[in-house]
């Protein structure tokens, strides 16, 4: 019971020196078959990855032989690089797109949702804060069949392809901004904005004055996670998806890679670091903007930091 | 600067069915420090809010300079708010949460610069005028949210328990501080606190609330000697209460002649011409103790219970053969009375000192009964 108690303090690395002398001896204490299993998962679970990179860089046509290292399916096939494959290349065109326009549409909405839903304090309020948590654990196919039917027999005027995705993912997105942001407004509470209006400021100035800059952290957040969510969509774009023009790195990776098709598989490769690394790069990047965003509000008052975020 | 007066006619607030404060009335004057005194849940913050802006009266009116401003939204009232928990932006350093509403008076830069570095300058936080309010102690950051209200010149500055989150020490010293600093820039202070040496030390008056009311107003000694009921007598500090039967109704020129217990007393404060069933109040430090066999006017024979050593003075528990225990201060002078428990005495209530109240078990605070200490007297079990 003690040791477990003590390990977190051992893991954070407090400099007290009987504790770290007992997270040592419960250390060597443990079964090592449990790190053998750890061990065991993580090369299951990473390695298919870790090789699909590796012979995205292989100089030779194999997926399974080693023949030196080159940036040919990157950039310097002529014609099955990403850069050259006119498919390949339109898919990565296309998920920007994609991520791009969401996040700016999605991200705006969700935010005044919140706010709104947040100000409003009724029984319809907390129904529809209901239905925003609905969307996290719908199955994303079934939106997606959902919404491909109404498009094809209802809504026929909205052509299948990119702005049907668009509309589509746009909806699927707005739960991330509106929960996240209502929970940094819940533990944000009523009295800055009260100390704004107390000061001068009419009810819209201490929105964009107070609200906002506190609000940023978590708006971040959602950017970051609605961005991310965007490049690692599957099921909605492609179910949406038109044509080749429409295709996103996703829907590319799965129909060349699962059914065949002209691409390179190391070219396929290629592609798929390119979208990994895409959504690494984009939540590293906005969690390292977060830490420093809510520095100083870590230190002091762990009620105003965002629980999701940095929790871990 | 000037003016700063504020009148509240019969300011009521209900939230749903409960009515948070009921019908309030009262006149403060320019330059006043006046505080609303009460236990939590009694209605004066609500008041606190009615005034800022933040809360639309049920019914009623304020007015501030003459002007009704009771419909006013926040922004537009010459009223400015320390708040509980300050409430400082936590985006912005010290100099920028200062200047925050001088943005909406239309100031120059040049003169916000120096209207900002005036403000620190007041409340002595100059040099930390580039910190975060998260780099500085709750002290720091009350005085930062002291100066952010002063800076814009209010008529009315609005102090929610602004010392409530702060240690006694840091508490004692900011209460000087705050008396003196509302003395220099002569400015109406409205204080809200559930403290009753805080609401002492500061005010020039004092409002007692209870249950959305105002019981009491005055002076801090009047409201402190005089109280107008048992409520007051109680809220206000420890105070011996003492159930007794009036014989004899008193006037302004006699005194009123009462039964405690199997004993008579004379009693000159308070209601004298109450008849029936009253309470008697009587501060500890009004008490004085005697030697049992001593012939003592308007005294009660009882037991020394225990005494308690408080530095300056000494607190002596005495079970009054009238039923009840009363507490009695003695001061720790030269000749140091030492009164072990046990010792049979004699307590000497002084008719001067001892208030007859209107008997009304509605005021009786329920909710102070469990905190005040064992000296304060119950009718016993």
């Amino acid at each position: 019971m003690t040791g477990g108690s003590l390990a977190p303090s051992a893991a954070t690395g407090v400099a007290l020196p009987g504790i770290s002398r007992l997270g040592r001896i419960r250390r060597l204490r443990r079964p090592s078959i449990l790190r053998g299993f750890v061990w065991l998962y993580l090369v299951w679970s990473l390695a298919p990855v870790a090789l699909a990179i590796l012979f995205s860089f292989n100089s030779g046509s194999s997926v399974t032989e080693w023949q030196g290292f080159s940036l040919r399916w990157y950039v310097g096939d002529p014609y099955y690089s990403v850069l050259h494959d006119p498919a390949l290349h339109q898919a990565v065109i296309q998920t920007v797109r994609l991520a791009v326009l969401t996040t700016v549409v999605a991200v705006p909405i969700g935010v005044l949702f919140a706010i709104g839903v947040h100000r409003w304090r009724s029984r319809q309020a907390s129904a529809w804060t209901f239905v925003m948590l609905l969307a996290f654990v719908m199955p994303e196919l079934i939106f997606g069949v959902g919404i491909f039917l109404l498009l094809t027999n209802l809504l026929t005027f909205i052509r299948l392809g990119t702005t049907a995705q668009f509309l589509a993912l746009v909806a699927w997105n707005i739960s991330w901004p509106a929960i996240i942001v209502r929970a940094r407004l819940q533990s944000i509470g009523a009295h800055y904005e009260e100390a704004a209006r107390d000061l001068g400021a009419s009810a819209t100035g201490a929105i964009r004055r107070v609200l906002l800059p506190l609000l940023f952290p978590a708006i971040f957040a959602s950017v970051v996670l609605v961005f991310a969510g965007v490049i690692d969509d599957f099921v909605i774009v492609d179910l949406l998806s038109s044509n080749a023009q429409s295709e996103p790195m996703s829907v590319i990776i799965y129909t060349l890679g699962a059914h065949g098709g002209s691409a390179a598989a190391p070219a396929l490769n290629a592609l798929a670091t390119v979208m990994l690394v895409m959504s690494i790069v984009t939540v590293a990047a906005g969690w390292a903007v977060y830490r420093r965003l809510t520095r100083g509000e870590r230190r002091r008052d762990e009620g105003l930091s965002l629980g999701p975020l940095t929790g871990a | 600067m000037a003016g700063g007066t504020v009148t509240l006619n019969d300011l009521t607030k209900r939230f749903g069915s409960q009515c948070a404060v009921d019908g309030i009335c009262a006149e403060i004057t320019g330059g006043e420090f006046f505080s609303l005194l009460g236990p939590s849940g009694c209605g004066k913050t609500t008041t606190l809010r009615m005034l800022a802006g933040f809360e639309e009266p049920t019914s009623g009116a304020i007015v501030l300079d003459g002007a009704d401003v009771t419909h006013l939204p926040p922004n537009k009232r010459r009223v400015n708010t320390v708040f509980q928990h300050y409430a400082l932006f936590p985006f912005l350093d010290v100099r920028a949460n200062v200047a925050f509403g001088l943005r909406y008076q239309h100031c120059s830069k040049k003169e916000v610069s120096q209207r900002v570095g005036e403000a620190l300058d007041l409340v002595e936080l100059g040099p930390y005028h580039g910190r975060r309010p998260a780099q500085l102690s709750g002290g720091q950051q009350q005085r930062v949210a002291l100066a952010r209200a002063l800076v814009l010149r209010p008529s009315v500055l609005l102090l929610d328990e602004p010392l409530g989150a702060l240690d006694a020490r840091m508490r004692r010293t900011l209460q000087v501080e705050l008396k003196a600093l509302q003395e220099r820039v002569g400015i109406t202070f409205i204080y809200v606190t559930h403290d009753q040496s805080e609401a002492l030390t500061m005010s020039d008056r004092i409002a007692v609330m209870n249950r959305g009311r105002i019981v009491q107003v005055g002076r801090p000694r009047a409201v402190y000697d005089e109280p107008a009921d048992a409520y007051v007598a109680d809220f206000l500090g420890v105070s011996n209460l003492m159930d007794a039967v009036v014989r004899t109704p008193g006037s302004a020129a006699r005194p009123c002649a009462v039964m405690a217990g199997d004993f008579e007393l004379e009693a000159r404060g308070g209601v004298v011409d109450a008849t029936g069933l009253v309470r008697l109040a009587i501060r500890p430090e009004r008490v004085t103790l005697h030697g049992y066999r001593e012939s003592v006017a308007n005294a009660i024979p009882g037991l020394v219970e225990r005494t308690v050593f408080l530095g300056s003075a000494t607190q002596v528990m005495v079970h009054l053969a009238a039923g009840v225990t009363i507490q009695a201060l003695v001061a720790n002078g030269s000749e140091a009375a030492s009164w072990p428990a046990g010792t049979p005495v004699q307590a000497c209530l002084p008719p001067a000192a001892l208030r007859v109240l209107p008997c009304d078990p509605a005021a009786n605070p329920v909710e102070q009964a469990a905190a005040v200490p064992a000296g304060a007297v119950r009718p016993a079990p």
